[in-house]
């Protein structure tokens, strides 16, 4: 056996012995098993990996994967993602949720972690209704539609997160669905090797509260992107999230912004670098008359 | 006769230079080795307004900021009416006043002694002359200051040599021009206010720190590497200090979108394994409270420091109040264990907060610091020997322990703190949550486990007390008045007791600095060496009395002095109401007998 030892990561090593609470048929059974695939892809390492999440059927996803994890509180998990990367820029940060925890309750955290392009993953589960809490409205559930909680149809307008991502500030934005593997786990994985914030949107079916042909319907409507689509341009980027009566998938947009993470470590180095940090002694020392 | 403690306050506008000249007396008394206490309050203007400082100077240990004001400066009488409620002037009081205010004297509503001294003085005139301009009246009046009143005069000079030296030369030396003609002018009313020279020897130079500079200073020391917070008054002080020293130690700062971000950053640097921590204000805590009880929950340590504002809702941003003690101790949707410490004056702030991670590092839950605008936005002088905590780091299981197997997050132990792993620990990785967990952190929703897991979570509080149970007793070991207190109220009650002392009767005051859980053995002790029992506290609706009658046995007849913020306590307050209850009680004896 040489010194050091290899082991080769595999899909189901990334796997806790927790079943998922999932309905069958859910679509976050196709992004978690994306995940487990594109982790063992970049051969993450688990001890130095944390999967974070909010409150909602998608939130429940870290109790399955094998990493240090986190099912925080409902629409708060980038705010903890932000806290774990500043703390400790060496670690891999992936945060997972649903659309109404992300872009409802979460929506301000959203737009600021797009805005301060920290190096972390954010996979949204994206299924135009509230799972958990059985079938209210969501912020991405399309004018007009049926819940529970729109007796005559949702008055509002939806939003869309990639949209809204480009716009805040992520440099790198996807689009993919939960039932189409082959397409998602290079998306995903390009999304977690991207340096800065990278936002995936997943189409990620509710087969309970959307009928069980959202899948079919999602299906249906998938177009990939045209081949010469210029993902670092932001303006074909947003027009592409707009498609009428299609789901546009793969890399929306791609660019490299510095990263806060990258400003962090770099003030670091600016104002310690290799000199012993300040003792308590030595900073007290600041607090004596100046003259 | 000169005096050896001596109270100023200065009363402008925003410009005015106030502040600016309150700062330089003190940091000249400081480098002296003087005790120092400056204060100062503002409107709620951003710019402009009515600003006031006050500075006390004492060749003698001192607690507050000086009850009654000694020496009066006014540069308009508009701005000395907005904080007229605010302060009591002394009955022979110097007031130095602009001349060329033309409102009447009698309209400004002071009513002094025989004694007292109206000066009126041309600062205006004086720094036009002088200085050239009418911006240097502030420099003019360090110069009057300096020459009649003893405010240490050669420091004064190079405060204001240090000042300006990174200007022109021309502005350097205009404003020297101004002090001395202050000290010109001083010289002539040095006669009339001999009682008021400050005599003293000098001697090592002083710290001169506020609160909010210690609490940092405190969070490094302990080995807080990780801040994240939204701008609040009165607690920012601590974010910007920290913005300067965080990456200097190696750590990390962050300013959020707001509160709730803040909450859950620290939570997620803790749990990455870096000891972290916020500040804020009462409003800024009701959001922070939404993940409290996470924090709780999945057992990670945080710190949060409070610093106390005039509430409900904005109310009083810029003044002290005793009166988040209940969202503090009890704000949380279900059963959610937290401790909550008070420090009671600048240097406890520091102390405070190196305790509060010590403790939450130990018992793994948040730690709330309760400070007050009052503690932490005022200067004091302090002593770097008295800086000194121990710091007490997060213990990890071995790589061994964690090679055996079998370990659980949450396991249930005898004192109920259970083994910590955090990222980067091979071996160690766990996946935690809000929802209620078993031992290995799994979600469940039996109510077994869920009985099972509150009452570990609260038995960590056992030892906590056991280890913690911090309490200051002032004054006579058996005493006919006792005064609980709590926080920034510490210093007006030590005073008053040591007054009282001092004048032969017997009083004590019990100081509790940990709050949550309360030192409550120390408490039922104190109870039986004191006849009567006041509480005084800054909260309208008396939240540490019903707090102390909540869990404990407090006479039938307990006194309570209790008002709203907005106005720092005073000590002639406390000891009013100490004769009070010598009074009351001795109505009461009579009527038994």
């Amino acid at each position: 056996m040489s010194a050091v030892e290899m082991i080769q990561l595999k899909p189901g090593d990334y796997k806790t012995d927790l079943k998922p609470v999932w309905c069958p048929g859910c679509g976050d059974y196709g992004v978690l098993n994306a995940l487990y695939r594109s982790l063992a892809k970049l051969q993450i390492e688990p001890w130095n990996t944390v999967v974070m999440s909010g409150i909602g059927c998608s939130s429940r996803l870290p109790g399955y994967v094998d990493t240090y994890g986190f099912n925080s509180v409902h629409g708060r998990a980038l705010t903890l993602a932000t806290g774990v990367k500043s703390a400790r820029p060496e670690l891999t940060v992936i945060t997972v949720g649903g659309d109404g925890d992300g872009m409802a309750i979460g929506g301000n955290h959203f737009i600021h972690s797009c805005r301060r392009n920290m190096d972390i993953t954010y996979i949204l589960m994206h299924n135009e209704i509230y799972g958990l809490t059985k079938g209210q409205v969501a912020p991405t559930t399309p004018t007009g539609d049926k819940t529970k909680s729109t007796f005559y149809g949702n008055p509002e307008a939806a939003l869309d997160p990639c949209e809204l991502a480009i716009s805040t500030g992520a440099t790198w934005v996807g689009r993919g669905f939960a039932g189409d593997m082959k397409f998602l786990v290079p998306l995903m994985t390009e999304a977690i090797a991207h340096h800065g914030f990278s936002f995936l949107n997943v189409m990620s079916p509710c087969v309970t509260f959307r009928g069980d042909d959202q899948f079919k319907v999602m299906k249906e409507k998938l177009q990939n992107l045209p081949e010469d689509h210029d993902v670092t341009s932001r303006r074909a980027a947003i027009y592409y999230t707009r498609e009428e009566g299609v789901i546009t998938q793969g890399v929306l947009y791609n660019t490299q912004q510095p990263s806060l993470t990258d400003r962090i470590l770099e003030l670091r180095e600016l104002t310690l670098g290799d000199n012993t940090p300040p003792t308590t002694e030595e900073i007290f020392e600041t607090f004596y008359p100046p003259f | 006769m000169p005096t050896g403690d001596l109270v100023l306050a200065m009363f402008g506008s925003g410009g005015d230079g106030v502040v600016t000249m309150g700062e330089m007396m003190a940091q000249a008394g400081a480098k002296d080795g003087l005790d120092v206490m400056r204060v100062e309050a503002y409107g709620p203007q951003i710019r402009g307004g009515e600003s006031s400082c006050t500075v006390r100077l004492s060749n003698q240990p001192i607690y507050t900021q000086g009850d009654e004001v000694e020496v009066v400066v006014v540069f308009n009488w508009q701005d000395f009416l907005r904080f007229k409620g605010e302060l009591v002037v002394a009955q022979d009081a110097v007031i130095l006043y602009e001349e060329s205010d033309t409102t009447p004297l009698e309209d400004v509503g002071l009513s002094l002694g025989e004694e007292a001294r109206w000066i009126p003085v041309p600062f205006i005139a004086l720094a036009k002359e002088a200085a050239g301009t009418t911006l240097a009246k502030n420099i003019v009046t360090l110069g009057i200051l300096s020459e009649a009143f003893g405010v240490p005069q050669a420091l004064i000079e190079k405060a204001i040599v240090y000042k300006f030296s990174k200007k022109k030369a021309a502005v350097l030396e205009a404003n020297i021009k101004g002090y001395k003609a202050g000290i010109e002018w001083g010289a002539d009313i040095k006669d009339r206010v001999t009682d008021r020279y400050l005599e003293y020897e000098p001697g090592e130079a002083r710290l001169l720190m506020s609160g909010n500079d210690a609490s940092a200073v405190g969070a490094l020391h302990a080995g807080c590497r990780f801040f994240a917070g939204y701008p609040i008054t009165p607690s920012s002080e601590v974010l910007h200090f920290l913005s300067e020293w965080m990456p200097k130690v190696g750590g990390s700062i962050i300013q959020t979108e707001d509160e709730l971000s803040a909450m859950g950053a620290i939570i997620g640097g803790s749990f990455a394994g870096v000891k972290s921590m916020t500040a804020t204000s009462g409003p800024g805590l009701a959001l922070m409270t939404e993940m409290l009880g996470l924090a709780s929950m999945a057992e990670i340590p945080v710190v949060i420091i409070d610093v106390q504002r005039g509430g409900p809702s904005t109310g009083l941003p810029t003044k002290s109040e005793q009166s988040d003690l209940f969202q503090a101790l009890w704000g949380s949707h279900g059963d959610a264990p937290r401790v909550v410490l008070a420090p009671a004056d600048v240097e406890d702030c520091f102390h405070a907060t190196v305790a509060a991670f010590n403790i939450a590092e130990e018992a793994q839950m948040p730690v709330i610091v309760l400070s007050d605008q009052f503690i932490a936005q005022r200067r004091e002088t302090m002593s770097p020997w008295s800086l000194k905590h121990e710091v007490v780091d997060r213990v990890r299981p071995t790589d061994e322990e964690l090679a055996e197997g079998g370990y659980e997050r949450y396991a249930d132990t005898p004192t109920g703190i259970s083994p910590m792993t955090w990222p980067g620990i091979k071996g160690g990785e766990y996946q935690t949550n809000g929802l209620e967990h078993t031992e290995d952190g799994r979600p469940t929703s039996m109510y077994l486990v869920h009985e099972r897991m509150n009452e570990k979570r609260y038995r960590k509080l056992r030892d906590v007390r056991a280890k913690y149970s911090y309490v200051r007793k002032y004054g006579a070991e058996k005493a006919d008045v006792g005064i609980l207190c709590w926080g920034s109220s510490k210093g007006p009650v030590k005073e008053a007791v040591m007054r009282a002392e001092a004048a032969g009767q017997k009083v004590s005051a019990f100081v509790p600095q940990v709050l949550y859980p309360f030192p409550r053995r120390e408490f039922e002790e104190y109870l039986k060496t004191v006849k009567n029992v006041v509480v005084v506290e800054i909260s309208y609706s008396a939240q540490f009395y019903k707090y102390l009658k909540t869990f404990l046995d407090l006479p039938s007849d307990t006194f309570v002095f209790k008002r709203s913020g907005g106005k720092n306590l005073t000590v002639a307050e406390v000891e009013e109401k100490i004769q009070k209850v010598l009074e009351l009680s001795a109505i009461r004896r009579e009527v038994l007998v």
